[in-house]
């Protein structure tokens, strides 16, 4: 029942365990701090430990209890300080449970071992199990350890009473170990099964890593040493205790032999004393005088030996005449012929009778020759009887050893037990001396042979030996004999374990350290190096091979980064070559039309990588029409740059043969869709600028919008719907869109390069910082715009590496005078005060002003007069010695230079006023050019001035 | 574009200030239109005249036509500027020019 309870208290930790588990996944346990949990648990599998203690069988003053598991467990599974303190609990509850009468014997090494039990859990844990809790098979191991380091201390608590101790240990070593081992196993199995480490270690097959397999060989070697010298200590120890056994047993054997010899022969010596005196006080030695004295004497018989050894006379006339140096035994006599006085024999065969037993002692006659007396047993056994019982009473062999005298016929002489005169069965000894009686050779059990016998129900070690026709015969006990055996088979298995567990755990400990650790690190590196890195270094230098592995490691990576260094230099080469050609396709001569004072082109292009997909281009179509613009090829490096070549030399060709913006793209993308195998496709945006009429048309093919600034104004983006982008779908139709770009007026086009540049900060650049570095550049070259929008972009991404392209292009169209008016109101005095306010800055002389002034007033005349134009621009631009007039209306088609002159040699009277004022003005310019296009009549008069000097 | 006229008898003076363009000519030739009549004898006094355009020479050419038939035209103090167009435009062979 007992023993029931307390195996019930051993599942507690188990259940405990399970519980504090579910607690930690579904409830709010889950959110306390990890140092309140810690108690929590340490507090739990205290009080456990306390159970077990309070539940326990008590037994001879030690405790049969599963009180170590519960700190154990705690350590293991659920961490150091649990284990820590419910360590601490449990054992300083069992030392002062002795107060209430609990296992007072083993007090101080239970609770030793019960606070041992939670720092055990908590080292294990923490050193060797990486703070995860072990597989149930290492939980039992660390069990089984603590058990036995428990027996240890019990006995070392003990030494003065080794005994005790040591038979306290013998009992109850085995259940406590099945209790505790049995608590803990059971404990982390539904804890790891709970974790499902079983369905995941079946799932994943997982390989064993080095410390483990290192540990598992080590675990089978160390048993099989373990067992080795576990069973050559206890084949020594046997040997050795019963060698002990024996040599005690014979010694004391030895020792009563001695005192019954002693005793018979004092007794025989006595008697033949006394017949030889008679007989020589008599004279008479014949057979009468001897038979006589044979009576009186009550000896079994006397002979008389003359000088030769012969037998002369008897009580036994047989002998007569026998040679006493025939024999063996009766040999031995003729010593008192030869100086010797007295001379007493063994009890044993006589020479003359082998059939029978005798003990002879002689005495010297001093008539010569020697009185030999016989006596058998039976007579000299009643004569010594008196000194023989008691003989062994208080002798002891050993603690609990005893000896025996038992007589010819098996019935006790001597025993402390009091048990003379009966049978020795009464001691439950058999001896098997078939013919020992008879003294006849092959004795199944022979004299001085250590014998093993059931005596009073107890297995004993038994001896005997004869003397005198007694058996002498020495018991000890087997448990005495093996006592020392055991105690130090036993302290030897505990110490073994206990050494094993602790080279073990060094040993696994080691491993992992020097090994498993150095192995990691240059994975780790190896890892790094994989990824690309090269500047790793593998350092590992904690012993030879180590130092070996880091520096061939090291020097192949080093071999290797100068072979990739190598590789990479060339293909720097090529890629440079590469770039040089691909900038070559690009107009990168500034200014590209020197002659071109009307507008302002810059552009640039940074690659990211040697080589890239952005592009720009601009070409003057005619005298009057510029086109320009900005693409990006998707992907980077060689290919992007070789579709770039494609894409630009396609557009361009095209924009030769077409002037419709939309249709070069759109004929464009036809081309670029064919055998588009690499999936590449562009952006772009690409205006056509028409001068006269300062009208861009342009498309747009996916590309980001330009930034536009009409002058005067600030920079803002120009968005319009764009098309699909170039080479992606066949068939797609690109539409034109129309945008105004007067004379003062800038676009900024770019690639998102340029706004998605990023910081080290991982920023982007941004729309915004671009329309405010352009709006403070406002007004400057369109090369100082382009530079200045890099040099800002450069400063923002600062030391962060760039991976895209930045292209961009500013056409900045060169500020004229002019003035848009509608000729159908009266603004001839508003065109005039323009040109003349215009001349007057650029301090033209009045004279020549006069003649400016008379030609705006022709022509302007004429226009509203005769144009019927809704809209006309009047531009007027002072160079340095020229100035320009140039006139555009949108009226009807009229080229007044085809007007014939008029005759100015005829009189007043046939004159006709018609023509007078072109042919004035034809007459005062120094060039005056007509055209028409796009609906616009366009006269431009040029006037050659010089400052006044 | 200021006039002024000044009528002594039948002649006329008129002085010019300004310029005698398109704007300003229908405004001189409707003056002289108006103080025309009866006069045999008109001066235009052209010291103070920037400029002439083709307007302001079908003006002059209307006047000579008018004076050719009732007296004569004088051009007093022609500037520079204004001689070449005249010169130009073959009008200093039909005006009289002092």
């Amino acid at each position: 029942m007992l023993y029931i309870q307390s195996g019930l208290v051993a599942l507690c930790p188990a259940i405990a365990s399970a519980l504090f588990y579910w607690c930690n996944k579904k409830t709010k346990f889950a959110q306390l701090s990890e140092k309140s949990k810690q108690g929590i648990y340490g507090l739990v599998f205290g009080l456990l430990a306390v159970l077990s203690t309070e539940l326990g069988v008590s037994v001879d003053g030690a405790l049969i209890s599963a009180r170590d598991a519960a700190p154990l467990c705690a350590g293991l599974i659920f961490g150091a300080p649990a284990g820590i303190v419910a360590g601490l609990i449990g054992g300083v509850e069992r030392y002062f449970a002795a107060l209430w009468g609990v296992g007072i014997y083993t007090k101080l090494g239970a609770s030793l071992a019960t606070i041992l039990a939670g720092f055990l859990g908590a080292a294990l844990r923490k050193w060797l199990f990486d703070n995860k809790f072990p597989a149930w098979y290492y939980g039992m191991a660390a069990g089984f350890v603590l058990e036995v380091v428990n027996m240890l201390l019990v006995f070392s608590g003990n030494m003065k009473d080794i005994h005790q101790a040591f038979t306290l240990v013998e009992n109850f070593a085995l259940p406590v170990i099945v209790l505790n081992v049995g608590s803990v196993t059971l404990t982390m199995l539904v804890i790891s099964f709970l974790a499902g480490e079983f369905s995941r270690a079946r799932r994943k097959k997982c390989k064993l890593q080095l410390a483990q397999t290192f540990s598992r060989w080590l675990l089978l070697c160390v048993m099989l040493a373990f067992v080795m010298s576990s069973i050559f200590i206890y084949v020594l120890q046997t040997r050795l205790a019963v060698d002990d056994a024996e040599k005690m047993l014979s010694l004391y054997i030895e020792d009563v032999r001695d005192d019954i010899n002693d005793a018979s022969d004092e007794n025989l010596l006595k008697l033949t004393r006394e017949i030889r005196n008679e007989l020589e006080r008599s004279g008479n030695y014949d057979e009468t005088t001897l038979l006589a004295l044979l009576d009186e004497k009550d000896v079994s018989e006397i002979n008389i030996i003359d000088e030769n050894g012969i037998i002369v006379a008897s009580t036994t006339p047989a002998y007569l005449g026998f040679d006493m140096t025939s024999g063996v035994q009766s040999q031995e006599f003729m010593a008192l012929l030869n100086g010797e006085i007295e001379l007493v024999q063994r009890y044993q065969t006589v020479s003359h009778n082998a059939g029978v037993s005798m003990k002879y002692a002689g005495a010297v006659l001093s008539s010569g020759g020697f009185v030999q007396v016989g006596y058998n047993s039976q007579r000299f056994q009643s004569d010594i009887y008196q000194q023989v019982v008691g003989l062994t009473r208080n002798r002891h062999v050993g603690e609990n050893g005893f000896m025996l005298i038992v007589n010819e016929t098996f019935h006790l002489v001597s025993d402390p037990d009091g048990h003379e005169g009966m049978h020795l069965n009464v001691t439950g000894i058999q001896l098997q001396l078939d013919g020992a009686s008879n003294g006849s050779a092959g004795n199944l059990e022979a004299e001085g042979q250590l014998l093993m016998k059931t005596v009073y129900g107890e297995n004993c070690y038994v001896m005997y030996g004869v003397t005198e026709g007694y058996y002498i015969i020495g018991v000890l006990p087997q448990s005495e004999v093996v006592f020392g055996r055991n105690i130090s088979l036993y302290i030897t298995v505990f110490i073994e374990i206990l050494v094993f567990a602790i080279l073990f755990v060094l040993i696994y400990f080691l491993v992992k350290k020097l090994v498993v650790e150095n192995i990691q690190k240059i994975n780790r590196s190896l890892e790094e190096i994989t990824g690309g890195n090269l500047n790793v270094s593998v350092d590992v230098r904690t012993n030879e091979e180590f130092i070996s592995l880091s520096d061939d490691i090291n020097s192949t990576v080093h071999a290797l980064k100068g072979y990739i260094a190598e590789a990479a230099a060339r293909i720097d080469k090529e890629l440079e070559f590469a770039k040089t050609i691909q900038f070559s396709t690009l107009p990168c001569v500034f200014p590209p039309y020197p002659d071109r004072t009307d507008f302002d082109i810059y552009a640039t292009m940074d690659t990211a990588k040697e080589v890239g997909g952005d592009f720009y281009d601009f070409y003057l179509l005619d005298e009057n029409r510029l086109a320009f613009l900005m693409a990006d090829v998707s992907g980077k490096g060689i290919s992007a740059a070789m579709f770039m070549m494609k894409a630009k030399t396609l557009i361009k060709s095209h924009a030769d043969k077409e002037s419709d913006v939309a249709k070069i793209l759109t004929q464009s993308n036809a081309d670029l869709c064919e055998n588009n195998e690499a999936e590449m496709f562009v952006t772009c945006w690409m205006g056509i600028l028409d001068f006269k009429t300062h009208i861009v048309h342009f498309a747009n093919a996916g590309h980001n919008p330009p930034l536009v600034r009409h002058q005067d104004g600030s920079y803002e983006y120009f968005r319009t719907r764009p098309g699909f982008v170039l080479a992606g779908m066949e068939n797609v139709k690109y539409r034109s869109g129309e945008l105004t770009l007067m004379p003062g007026d800038e676009i900024f086009l770019y690639t998102d390069g340029v706004t998605e540049a990023t910081d080290a900060h991982n920023q982007l650049y941004g729309d915004d910082r671009l329309v405010a570095v352009l709006n403070r550049l406002a007004g400057a070259t369109a090369k100082e715009i382009c530079l200045g929008v890099k040099e800002d972009v450069d400063a923002f991404v600062g030391e962060a590496p760039q991976f895209d392209d930045m292209t961009m292009l500013c056409l900045r169209l060169t500020p004229k005078h002019m003035i848009t008016v509608d000729p159908n109101e009266d603004t001839m005095q508003t065109v005039v005060s323009f040109v003349e306010e215009t001349l007057a800055q650029a301090e033209v002389p009045v004279k020549t002003a006069m003649k400016m002034n008379i030609a705006v007033d022709e022509i302007y005349s004429n226009i509203q007069r005769y144009s019927g134009a809704t809209k006309a621009i009047v531009e007027c631009a002072v160079e340095e010695n020229r100035i320009m007039l140039v006139f555009t209306d949108n009226g009807s088609p009229y080229n007044p230079l085809e007007k014939e002159d008029p005759d100015t040699t005829l009189s007043a009277e046939e004159r006709e006023i018609g023509g007078l004022g072109i042919f004035m003005v034809k007459k005062t310019m120094d060039e005056v050019t007509y055209e028409y296009s796009s609906g616009f009549n366009r006269l431009t008069l040029k006037k050659i001035w010089q400052a006044e000097a | 574009m200021n006039i002024q006229k000044t009528v002594n008898g039948s002649t006329l003076v008129v002085e010019l200030e300004g310029r005698l363009d398109t704007t300003t000519s229908p405004k001189l030739e409707e003056e002289l239109r108006n103080s025309i009549n009866g006069i045999t004898s008109l001066v235009i006094d052209f010291e103070k005249l920037e400029y002439i355009s083709s307007a302001g020479l079908r003006v002059l050419l209307a006047m000579q036509k008018i004076m050719n038939k009732q007296g004569e035209m004088l051009l007093k103090n022609v500037s520079e500027t204004v001689m070449e167009v005249l010169e130009v435009t073959g009008f200093i062979d039909i005006l009289t020019i002092e």
